[in-house]
């Protein structure tokens, strides 16, 4: 008979969500829920007036970890409305920076999904922050990496976490020959240690996939071949960088985008009965409590093609490198395979800059109130920003955010695993929760049918 | 290298009233010229793993936190606390980090200041009000902290602050509505 045990919350990764499982006797998945708790923010509703240049700064803090990919979103979203395109040099400073957070937020998953790895031959799990070897140097090889990250996203983008050089237009100003220069020395640094960053958490991972069983919290648990398997399909609209409407041929269609409302694809009102007290952090849910994923759920799911697909580093790896890996670990692998190609391509774009280039366009419209979209390939995948601007005001504003694309699809991946293993299976998207909590919904005929905001 | 000597950083989110007081307080500080040995930087929501963690010691001797917090004061109060008397959190997730518990990493080799101010309305963790603006108490309050914030990083910005403190001297740590906390 079906048991039912929730994750609540769920950690290791950004915003607040939860696992509810619907397992057999073995422990085994049949239906799990994975959805968001973060409350709605309503940043939607709140752009619509302002202008065009105020709303990706209200994007950019819809959380802490994502301001870059959603600043470039949201700014070329209005570039897209207003038909404005931008000087090349702008172009290649964004791209710059987009590499850069990319390197980053890769590095600093690697710290939040090792405490689930082991070091390979041994039955020791990874404490990243553990001052004993080799792990120390493993850590501030991160740190490094993390910061070489940093360093060019700020001479790129102004600043670190919110970029403030980005303008609706282009860039506000072009950077120095000096400062290109460290740029290049920074990537050519990165490349070597991003490498070997690369090759060791392989390593660790392919060691992870060959063990028989793991342990979670004292319990040992079964590790089956097919851990987050799903067959959804993948989408992806550029390896590096993204598409907007402005676009010749878009790599994104609007028209074969839908979001469902949750109550039709989570589970209804259940009790929780299986409670395990040695689950970390804390144990899972206690018995006869309440959950109500259908109700809970602060996302939409959106679909492409009528399913709900992945995004992020394998979906661009399928997408354009013929990368054929299904399930965690190769989702994992994929990401660590990012890792060379973002420096390698960092290092074209940073050859391509030219300091003395125009990076604000001559003209900026002010916009008739045309439908335009961009999409960026964050770190987590694709976050497609869509807007109308009219007389330099935002009319609509609407964000697609990486997980909210991955909500649905890590739900289907969680079948036929032990259910102490979904949080595992979770943080291989890599989810950012808080970004992905809104609620537009539209129904089948692409017509607004609901908007939870506050809750 | 990403940081000075100093380090000024603004934390908090402008989607949420006035927890957007550290971020105001930095976007005013970027129409001031400071020395070269300080960083002020806009910290957001994100400045836990994305600043404190990078802060080198051997580099960076003083670092000011600009935040907003309930002390139980007049909207607009500015406070300030030594790291030195900072409890830890607890590690839950990169978002929810607690930037105490990164503060408290640091402190001891790095002089850590927080310098805060009294919100109009206290924000707790998981509230969900959107609400772009500070109050006015709040928006009054950004002149007083940068007084405060210049005069630890030992910048005499001329009459202005000059003026504020005769006027302190005066007798009335209340008009300058500060108070600290050692």
């Amino acid at each position: 008979m079906s048991k039912v045990v929730e994750i609540s919350p769920t950690t290791r990764h950004e915003g607040h969500s939860k696992l509810v499982l619907k397992v057999n006797d073995a422990g085994i998945i049949e239906t799990g829920n994975w959805c968001s708790i973060t409350p709605v923010r309503g940043v939607e509703k709140l752009a619509v007036g302002k202008t065009p240049e105020q709303v990706p700064k209200i994007a950019s803090r819809v959380c802490g970890i994502c301001p870059i990919a959603h600043t470039i979103a949201a700014t070329e979203a209005m570039e897209a409305s207003i038909k404005c395109e931008i000087p090349k040099d702008a172009l290649m400073l964004r791209h710059i920076l987009q590499l850069a957070n990319r390197l980053h937020s890769i590095a600093l998953h690697d710290i939040l999904i090792l405490p689930d790895l082991y070091l390979p031959g041994t039955e020791v799990k990874i404490n990243p922050f553990t001052a004993e070897e080799p792990v120390r140097t493993v850590a501030k090889r991160i740190q490094r990496l993390r910061e070489i990250g940093q360093t060019i996203g700020q001479i790129s983008g102004g600043e670190c976490i919110h970029p403030s050089n980005t303008r609706v237009g282009g860039m506000y100003r072009n950077c120095s020959e000096q400062a290109k220069t460290k740029m290049y020395d920074l990537a050519k640094e990165g490349l070597v240690l991003a490498k070997a960053q690369m090759d060791l958490m392989i390593a660790i991972l392919r060691n992870y996939q060959a063990r028989e069983s793991v342990d979670v919290g004292g319990m040992k648990v079964p590790l089956p071949k097919t851990l987050g398997y799903h067959n959804q399909g993948y989408l992806a609209t550029h390896a590096f960088y993204g598409s907007s409407s402005l676009d010749e041929c878009p790599s994104w269609d609007i028209n074969r985008f839908k979001e469902v409302r949750p109550w039709d694809w989570y589970m209804g009102e259940m009790e929780i009965s299986l409670e395990e007290p040695k689950y970390p952090i804390g144990g899972t849910t206690k018995l006869g409590t309440k959950v109500n994923p259908q109700m809970e759920a602060c996302t939409g799911i959106p679909m492409y093609d009528g399913q709900p697909v992945e995004v992020g580093p394998r979906a661009r790896l399928v997408t354009y490198k013929n990368f054929d890996e299904k399930g965690t670990v190769g989702q994992n692998i994929a990401r660590e395979m990012e890792y060379p190609d973002c420096l390698y391509e960092m290092m074209d774009c940073i050859d391509l800059l030219n300091p003395n280039g125009k990076v604000v366009a001559d003209f900026i419209p002010d916009g008739d109130g045309s439908l335009g979209w961009a999409s960026n390939e964050a770190p987590r995948g694709t976050d497609v920003h869509i807007t109308r601007v009219k007389d330099w005001k935002v009319q609509y504003f609407s964000m697609l955010v990486p997980t909210t694309w991955n909500f649905a699809t890590c739900s289907a991946a969680l079948t036929g695993a032990p259910w102490q293993l979904a949080e595992v299976i979770m943080r291989g998207y890599d989810p950012c929760v808080s970004c992905a909590t809104h609620m537009i919904v539209l129904d089948e005929d692409n017509k607004l049918v609901a908007q939870k905001l506050i809750q | 290298m990403l940081y000075s000597e100093i380090v000024i950083v603004g934390c908090g989110n402008p989607l949420f009233g006035d927890d957007g007081f550290g971020p105001a307080v930095i976007e005013e500080m970027k129409n001031f010229k400071l020395p070269d040995n300080v960083t002020i930087q806009d910290g957001g929501a994100g400045a836990p793993h994305y600043i404190f963690n990078f802060l080198n010691p051997d580099v960076t001797k003083k670092l000011i936190v600009v935040d907003i917090a309930d002390f139980n004061s007049k909207p607009g109060s500015i406070s300030k606390i030594s790291g030195k008397n900072l409890k830890p959190g607890a590690y839950i997730d990169p978002h929810s980090w607690d930037g105490v518990d990164q503060l408290c990493r640091i402190k001891d080799q790095i002089d850590t200041i927080v310098v805060l101010c009294q919100p109009a309305k206290v924000i707790k963790k998981g509230d969900a009000e959107v609400e772009i603006g500070l109050s006015d108490d709040v928006k009054n309050a950004i002149p007083k902290a940068i007084k405060v914030i210049l005069e630890m990083i030992g910048v005499d910005y001329g009459t202005t602050i000059k003026c504020l403190q005769e006027e302190r001297q005066r007798g009335t740590a209340k008009s300058c509505g500060s108070t600290e906390t050692s």
